[in-house]
């Protein structure tokens, strides 16, 4: 159990270091490079940058709605 | 209560920045939008970090530990005192 819990904080660490220097990288160097660098091939144009985080935020925003949701209806339902 | 007051004062600072930055347009208007967006991400890709290393260290706090039991002992005195029933250990 243990080897779990160390295995899923090594995965949540790489994955939040990863984004985070992808990000780094698209957002705040980019626009220092020129625009026919071969660097520009491996990121999505400009507006997905934005797009991205967006749809990212809106969709965990409604899972979370829907997990509250449904954990209140469990417990007004056990008092009932 | 001080910890509020730290992080306003941060917040504030950012934002005074950004508006410099987009007043003065030394990078492009368009990616000077994307900054905020960028702390954003920044601040949660931190919080995963910390889950993640939390959970790969799991410390435990012993003198914390120690500190609640002493708080705890604190309390019932302090409840007995004034005549509150909390049951007997």
């Amino acid at each position: 159990m243990e080897l779990a819990d160390r295995a899923v904080g090594l995965l949540l660490s790489i994955i939040s270091l990863s984004i985070f220097t992808y990000y780094t990288f698209w957002v705040i160097i980019l626009p220092f490079v020129d625009s026919d660098n071969f660097v520009h091939k491996y990121f999505l144009p400009q507006e997905y940058a934005i797009l991205l985080p967006v749809y990212a935020g809106v969709t965990l925003i409604c899972f979370l709605s829907v997990f509250i949701g449904y954990v209140m209806l469990k417990s007004k339902k056990k008092k009932a | 209560m001080k910890h509020i007051v730290k992080i306003m004062t941060l917040l504030v600072a950012l934002s005074a920045l950004w508006i410099s930055l987009l007043q003065t347009s030394i990078i492009p208007e368009s990616y000077t939008w994307l900054l905020p967006l960028y702390f954003i991400i920044s601040l949660g890709c931190y919080g995963l970090l910390m889950v993640g290393v939390g959970l790969m260290r799991f410390p435990t706090c012993p003198h914390e530990a120690i500190l609640l039991q002493q708080d705890i002992v604190e309390a019932k005195g302090f409840l007995k005192g004034k005549g509150v029933d909390i049951g007997s250990d």
